[in-house]
């Protein structure tokens, strides 16, 4: 209760430590931060996964799966009628599978009306087989899906996927043990149309109304509890990577993820997270190293907010999902048999579930496949990054009221006393009526008229507008995109150029308006350290490798800014914050990590495609706001932006010679 | 005055273009704003099934008087599709209330400062109320209520707390202006619609002997108070010919029967806790809210009854059992008054602060609680926990420094006993 009820007036100790060391804090903190953060990939530091949830009984049954001919019969089919449509899924053939089966079979069409430039539809379609389980009423089901690629599709063919989905199918229906439907999907054009079938299933929209149609489908089987998404890439596979990262950065119960990895374990198949095998190095710098950049490969995925797998739409419908990607390899050669195998047992432990996943982690990182690092210990880090900001604002406030009470104690000093007339004829409340009172305390000589010093107007309609402007900002590149199509543009390249134009407009902008006070300019700064604290402490709570991306680039420069009178320093800091804006941000790191990739190419021709990929990288982050309600390109709009422009203002001030050496004075008092 | 047109005029601005966006429906559907005490669309339910000639009292739907049943029924009818404006109107009627009640506030404040001048410390004299407080702070007043997000939300929302904030805006300008009517029909409206204002009648008791100068006045006021207050339950009755409202108004509050998430803590109490111990608990809490501080205030604040009254605002605010943001909102607004006794407010920045990390992170948890399914009641508890906290600080920091102000004025800011540090204990 001490801190509740301590009644000292002026500053306490621990305030005026704090007011004299916060850079140093602040330092301390921003660097043990990123240094801890890096350490929690260190053995000692993280621990062991574990099944948490007992409902499961991983692995317990005897596996019964060993055809391994149908799988063949069906690839080889599927084989043939794929050379039949060379952009479409081969539906009625799935189909009819599906009813040779004995499932429910039901088709899903969708329809997505393009939501940037020309108005453009596309349709496709999704070929679905429930089947129905034998102890249950049909209230809860488990998915597995596969993405259909056509011959034509860029990215590697999961036909193999395909069969033994359908060969799992024809073994699964012959059981007796199902107590959660089982929906086998076939999804078309990649994620959209697992996004489709999703907001179908449930029957709402996740991102911007009217964009994707996503219809609606006759048959349905319950709460859909899991879901495994396969991707093999050939009918031998050497080992199976595990894909997990989902949209705006969430993850899926880390027992469904042990679940998968137990069952690879127990099946000989080697499994992979993020391509890495789990190593272990008797150095301990080396295993850390090996685990430090499987984990920051993990950090560099989530970061970008979008999915990597089918798996990553599941989880805004509280599903929990993970792809299984099998690859060939030189070493092993393991067939479907292996393959269904583990596709049973992984089943069969959700059939067991007797609720939702809710226990073990949902916020975690991964260090490789069999070491999690859990919330509570990655949240102290962020959390120091942004306390710095914090500690800075409340400095900055100490030091705003000092600077007042300062000048107020001097004019009190050097002012003539105050009328002493009280002290003889005492005054009540009742010598005077309320209206004699009113007279006398209007023309009460005592007060002096000082100009208020902080423009509190002026600084609260800077920090509005510029949220405006970022609001503005995110709606525009619809407009964009229509005017740049109608001057013959596409559709990436009159986004690009428009948001580089608004840009430029922002940045001159602020260097062309009046600019108050240096104390108004504390006050700026304050709010917009503020809002940068909270914006890193909420984008943690969902995406903690974004926070942390954004707080290791944002905040030295947010902690360094002061409006100064040195000309260099200020051109410094004017270029670091142009470099800084969001927009430039991006640009900067997709042009680095182009380089990067394609270094021993001629020099115009990697410019080239590094701008193509800066404008594609931008119209995907707002096609996908748009689809799938990604929040990534919002968020730095709206707010991003916008508190990049405070601090843009700030830079620009230039304060005058008192207003430097006063600050001189304040801070050398405090020091005293 | 042109200053106030504006900032009236943009109030309205923003207040009229949010609620016809399409943004409306999400906001009135937050639980953070609508509580099932103020929500607007359960006093349209009831309208409907009054209209069918269904007792709106025979479910669990309404949990307002029947006398504000039929206020708003009225509205509903002669209103027809301008019934947001009303909420708009009365909304910044409240403030412009809270304007000439802060107003007569800093006028009483600075006569008792002039009184007691030759008490205070000369080079001291700069932190009292200067001639420019009075303009300056019944405006902030009215900024920090119009502009307030936490208003602006509640008011585009239409929840039936703007009614209440109006009820207790007029009460607030009552008692400063010592009038007996506009305090206790103002306070016994505000006791019908939420019960917990009850406690407010010390601070009527004592505003009117103060500024009257009339025990006769004050106890009358406090008489018409409460026989207002009977009128009103029995019209109630007479209207509905069935006492079955009191179980659903007044049960309903003090027994907080529905566990729907809001911003407070008593549906997370109520929710976790085994049901025999629920009766015990419920005693606890509302003995929390009513009695516990009702005499210790009132004694300590006897000579400042406005600073009473602004308390006990904020404190049931803090814990009511249906808090919804508008109440928060409100007593946030009444801040700047103090605004004189900021020097001896210690943890003012720091309970902002969490007060905007909070409200920033619950919208947050809450969908990733609901929606996304990750995280859990706890993680959403937590913040609302930590913004109650906040809240306290801020009430608690409030009433203390209004001690340790005086004593500042007094005897200066060291200090020593016989060359000893001394410390202050709140007494």
């Amino acid at each position: 209760m001490g801190l509740l009820t301590d009644p000292s007036a002026g500053q306490s100790k621990i305030i005026k430590i704090l007011m004299k060391y916060y850079s140093k804090f602040c330092i301390i903190l921003y660097l043990g931060g990123i240094i801890a953060f890096c350490m929690l990939a260190y053995r000692p530091f993280n621990a062991e996964t574990y099944f948490s949830e007992n409902a499961l009984l991983p692995g317990l049954v005897r596996s019964e799966y060993r055809d391994g001919s149908t799988p063949h019969v069906y690839y080889r089919e599927l084989l043939d009628e794929m050379e039949k449509y060379e952009s479409k899924i081969p539906y009625s053939w799935l189909l009819a599978k599906f009813k040779q089966l004995g499932l429910d079979t039901y088709t899903h069409n969708f329809t997505l009306n393009y939501p940037l430039g020309k108005s453009q539809k596309f349709t496709g379609k999704n070929v679905y087989g429930i089947l129905r389980a034998a102890r249950a009423a049909s209230t809860e089901s488990v998915v597995l899906s596969v993405p259909y690629r056509p011959p034509l599709s860029i990215h590697q063919t999961t036909a193999p996927a395909i069969a033994i989905m359908l060969a799992f199918a024809k073994f699964a229906n012959k059981e007796k043990y199902w107590a959660k439907d089982i929906i086998f999907l076939v999804t078309e054009h990649e994620q959209l149309g697992m996004q489709a079938w999703l907001e179908a299933y449930h029957g709402i929209s996740g991102g911007k109304r009217g964009t994707l149609n996503a219809g609606d489908m006759r048959g349905r089987a319950g709460a859909i509890q899991a879901a495994i998404n396969l991707e093999l890439h050939s009918i031998e596979i050497g080992e199976i990577d595990i894909k997990i990262e989902g949209l705006n950065g969430q993850l899926p119960n880390l027992d469904l993820f042990n679940l998968a990895t137990r069952m690879c374990a127990k099946e000989g198949v080697s499994h992979t997270f993020k391509n890495r095998i789990p190593r272990r190095y008797t150095d301990p710098v080396k295993d850390w190293k090996y685990t430090f950049q499987t984990m920051l490969s993990m950090v560099a995925t989530q970061a970008t907010g979008i999915p990597n797998g089918n798996h990553g739409l599941f989880y805004r419908f509280g599903i929990q999902a993970l792809t299984l990607e099998g690859f060939a390899n030189s070493k092993d050669k393991l067939g479907f048999i292996t393959i269904g195998r583990i596709l049973e047992g992984t089943f069969r432990s959700l059939n067991n579930l007797l609720e939702r996943f809710h226990q073990s982690f949902f916020f975690y990182l991964l260090a490789s496949s069999d070491r999690y690092v859990s919330i509570g210990l990655y949240i102290p880090t962020i959390a120091a990054l942004a306390a710095t900001l914090f500690i800075k604002a409340y400095a900055k406030w100490c030091l705003l009221h000092d600077e007042e009470e300062n000048s107020e104690n001097k004019d009190a000093l050097n002012k003539t006393l105050i009328d002493e007339s009280g002290d003889h004829n005492p005054i009540t409340r009742d010598s005077f009526t309320l209206q004699q009172w009113e007279e006398k305390l209007k023309s009460d000589t005592t007060d002096l008229n000082q100009k208020p010093k902080v423009h509190l107007g002026h600084i609260c309609s800077v920090f509005v507008i510029a949220h405006l402007v970022g609001f503005g900002l995110k709606e525009l590149p619809t407009y964009f995109a229509k005017i740049g199509v109608q001057f013959g543009y596409t559709t990436e390249s009159s986004i690009y150029i428009g948001l580089a134009l608004s840009t430029a407009l922002i940045i001159l902008v602020p260097i062309f308006i009046k600019k108050p006070s240096y104390s108004s300019m504390i006050v700026l700064d304050i709010f917009a350290l503020l809002e940068m604290g909270n914006l890193l402490i909420c984008v943690a709570m969902y995406n903690i490798s974004l926070a942390m991306f954004c707080g290791a680039v944002y905040i030295p420069f947010a902690l360094l800014l002061s409006p100064t009178r040195c000309r260099l320093c200020s051109i410094i800091q004017k270029i670091c914050w142009i470099l800084l804006h969001p927009f430039v941000l991006a640009t900067i790191t997709v042009f680095a990590y182009t380089f990067f990739v394609f270094w021993n190419e001629l020099v115009d021709q990697i410019l080239f495609k590094a701008l193509s990929a800066t404008q594609q990288a931008i119209m995907f982050s707002i096609v996908d706001s748009m689809v799938y309600g990604n929040w990534l390109f919002s968020v730095a709009c709206t707010i991003m932006t916008s508190n990049w422009i405070c601090f843009w203002y700030m830079c620009q001030y230039r304060p005058t010679i008192e207003e430097v050496t006063r600050k001189t004075e304040v801070s050398k008092q405090k020091v005293d | 005055m042109k200053s106030h047109l504006f900032i009236y005029g943009l109030a309205i601005f923003v207040r009229v273009f949010l609620i016809y966006s399409d943004y409306r429906e999400d906001i009135a559907d937050r639980i953070e704003i609508s509580t099932p005490l103020n929500s607007f669309n359960r006093i349209l339910e009831s309208y409907y099934r009054m209209s069918i000639g269904v007792d709106p009292y025979s479910s669990d739907v309404l949990h307002e008087s029947p006398l504000h049943l039929h206020f708003y029924k009225h509205l509903i009818e002669n209103t027809g599709q301008y019934l947001p404006l009303v909420f708009v109107f009365c909304d910044v009627l409240t403030a412009y209330l809270l304007y000439l009640f802060a107003k007569k506030y800093i006028f009483h404040l600075r006569i008792e400062q002039y009184v007691n001048m030759n008490l205070y410390l000369k080079h001291l004299k700069d932190q009292m109320l200067k001639v420019t407080d009075n303009e300056a702070i019944p405006l902030y007043v009215t900024v920090m209520y119009l502009f307030n997000p936490y208003i602006i939300f509640n008011c585009v929302a239409c929840t039936t707390t703007t009614f209440l904030n109006l009820c207790l805006a007029t009460f607030l300008y009552g008692i400063c202006s010592g009038s007996v009517i506009i305090g206790s029909v103002s306070l016994a409206i505000a006791t019908l619609q939420s019960l917990y204002p009850v406690i407010l009648i010390s601070a009527l008791y004592l505003s009117i002997l103060k500024y009257q100068k009339s025990m006769l006045k004050a106890v009358m006021s406090v008489v018409l108070c409460i026989s207002l207050l009977a009128v009103f339950i029995f019209s109630s009755y007479c209207l509905m010919k069935s006492w079955n409202f009191i179980p659903q108004t007044y049960g309903f509050i003090l027994q907080v029967s529905d566990q729907q998430p809001n911003i407070g803590i008593y549906w997370y109490f109520f929710m976790e806790m085994f049901e025999h111990f629920k009766e015990l608990f419920i005693y606890s809490y509302q003995i929390n809210v009513t009695i516990l501080y009702f005499i210790p205030l009132t004694i300590k604040f006897r000579k400042d009854p406005i600073l009473l009254g602004v308390c006990f605002i904020m404190l049931t605010g803090i814990f009511k059992s249906y808090p919804s943001i508008g109440d928060f909102g409100f007593s946030l607004a009444l801040l700047p008054v103090m605004k004189y006794m900021y020097n001896c407010m210690q943890q003012i920045f720091v309970s902002i602060v969490a007060i905007i990390t909070t409200t920033t992170l619950a919208p947050i948890l809450w969908n990733l609680w609901i929606y996304w399914g990750s995280a859990n009641a706890n993680f959403f508890f937590g913040t609302t926990l930590a913004f109650i906290t906040a809240h306290i600080f801020i009430l608690t920091d409030v009433s203390f420094a209004h001690s340790k102000h005086d004593y500042l004025l007094k005897y200066g800011n060291d200090r020593t006993i016989n060359g000893q540090p001394a410390k202050l204990v709140l007494g």
